[in-house]
């Protein structure tokens, strides 16, 4: 435990060194700030409902940009065969990067916080979907990332990591359209892969097991395969 | 004792055999040279011994651990130093060396004077709170050194370390691989022979991931002005491959 400790304060470090994490966090609450200001002077209502919408696609674009480097640029420099001849496993590398990456997702989601507190300050907002919402940006967050690990942990090239993670964030997302087209059970069984419909439940006030059970399990199946990319062969 | 042990070691990626039945043993404060032309296997060897790769067959025993059926344990006693000497470069020296250190299980007190023996044995107190990535590359080549030996491993693992040093740089290299043989084995690898000559005990020549001779090195020949009798015997060995 303790060297993933280790790990994860050398890991937030080197994400808060880079210039990456601080544009990111910057671009994701000025788009997101510039929603809520002009849904607010629009619908006049104390809800967030539209901003969750945004800022689950806004995850889908920048989650890449924080993930992309994590292993391809230790792959790149050698630094990860450091890493894999000191005497620490896999799994503790791969939970202190997911646990770096969560605290850049914290430090996104927790600045929108503002958003809440100037809905209860001039009106009466219902803080259920609040609830759920961030709940849900934070699920869908942490999938997003255990994705972008195990994609980084397959290539030396970061960019190749942010398109192919861009790529694949697109596709879970939107699948539910190519499930339209579809027969059953094809159709069933794609839907249950899309992302948005895991999402919406959680934006719009409801919190379903499954939904919870959805996001988890694409957490720890990324992980898991980003453990094995590593694994010594 | 032998601290570290290969028996029959083969490792293959795809349909190539990259090392091919190698066996040797190192013994306690010798310096192990690991002769060969590029692509012979000398890393892949090396990557072997640190249990970054396992092997397609044969065994590897540090300190009579066996690196893959007890890899955490094996690694503890293995200091390494990929080639061209990987490090954060964002870091500062002494904040790098902390790192490595808590890695490796050394906390508090303990840790501290790890790092202050190994910044000693290296001579790295000069920039000690320097970034990483403004260090010379002899100097990046010595905060690597400290970081593989904060833990007094048993055995030092170094892949080509004199790879892009200058002839000043080398010259303090030799001196400083000499004196940290004084604690612990070394296995080094090179393609310039008069490094491993003036700085090994004993060298193994490999091709196409053979084993083909382990020569003990006298220091008389080491520095003669004529080829040496290891040097006359690389060029034969490795003649086919080189023409």
């Amino acid at each position: 435990m303790s060297q993933v400790a280790t790990l994860a304060a050398k890991e937030v470090r080197t994400l808060f060194t880079s210039p990456i994490a601080y544009a990111v966090i910057a671009v994701f609450v000025v788009l997101s700030g510039y929603t809520f200001t002009v849904s607010l002077i629009v619908s006049k209502q104390a809800t967030l409902v539209h901003i969750f919408f945004q800022a689950a696609v806004q995850l889908i674009l920048l989650v890449p940009l924080i993930t992309m480097r994590q292993f391809a640029e230790e792959r790149r420099s050698g630094t990860l065969e450091v890493l894999l001849t000191a005497p620490v496993r896999e799994i503790d590398i791969v939970v202190a990067k997911f646990i770096a990456c969560m605290v850049v997702l914290a430090v996104m989601t927790s600045l929108t916080l503002i958003y809440a507190a100037v809905l209860s300050a001039y009106g009466d907002p219902d803080w259920g979907p609040i609830y759920s919402g961030y709940v849900g940006l934070v699920m869908l967050g942490a999938a997003l990332l255990s994705i972008g690990l195990m994609i980084s942990a397959l290539t030396t090239n970061q960019i190749v990591a942010a398109v192919v993670s861009l790529g694949l964030f697109g596709v879970l997302w939107a699948i539910d359209t190519l499930a339209s087209l579809l027969p059953q059970p094809f159709e069933n069984w794609l839907l249950g892969l899309s992302l948005l419909a895991h999402f919406t439940p959680f934006a719009v006030g409801a919190m379903y097991l499954s939904d919870f059970g959805f996001f988890l399990t694409v957490v720890l199946l990324g992980l898991f395969l980003t453990v094995r990319a590593l694994a010594r062969s | 004792m032998a601290v570290l042990s290969l028996n029959g070691l083969s490792k293959r990626f795809g349909a190539r055999l990259a090392v091919d039945a190698v066996s040797f043993e190192v013994q306690e404060r010798e310096v192990f040279g690991l002769l060969g032309p590029n692509g012979s296997g000398k890393s892949t060897i090396l990557r072997l011994v640190t249990g970054y790769l396992y092997p397609t067959s044969g065994t590897v025993r540090v300190a009579g651990v066996d690196v893959v059926h007890d890899g955490r344990a094996a690694r503890e006693r293995i200091g390494y130093v990929p080639e061209d000497s990987p490090l954060y470069g964002h870091m500062r020296v002494a904040e790098f060396l902390a790192f490595m250190g808590r890695l490796r299980g050394i906390k508090g007190q303990a840790l501290s004077r790890a790092i202050d023996a190994a910044v000693e044995r290296l001579a790295i107190g000069s920039v000690r709170g320097v970034i990483i990535e403004r260090l010379s590359r002899g100097y990046r080549q010595r905060v690597s050194l400290a970081q593989a030996v904060l833990h007094e491993p048993e055995l030092l693992v170094l892949d080509e370390p004199s790879n892009g040093l200058d002839p000043r740089q080398i010259i303090e290299l030799r001196g400083l691989l000499r004196h940290l043989a004084q604690d612990c084995a070394v296995l080094v690898t090179s393609h310039i022979l008069t490094e491993i000559e003036r700085t090994a005990d004993r060298a193994a020549i490999l091709l196409d991931g053979r084993l083909l001779t382990v020569e003990k090195i006298t220091r008389e020949t080491a520095t003669a002005p004529v080829p040496s009798r290891l040097e006359t015997l690389f060029l034969e060995l490795t003649q086919a491959k080189a023409i």
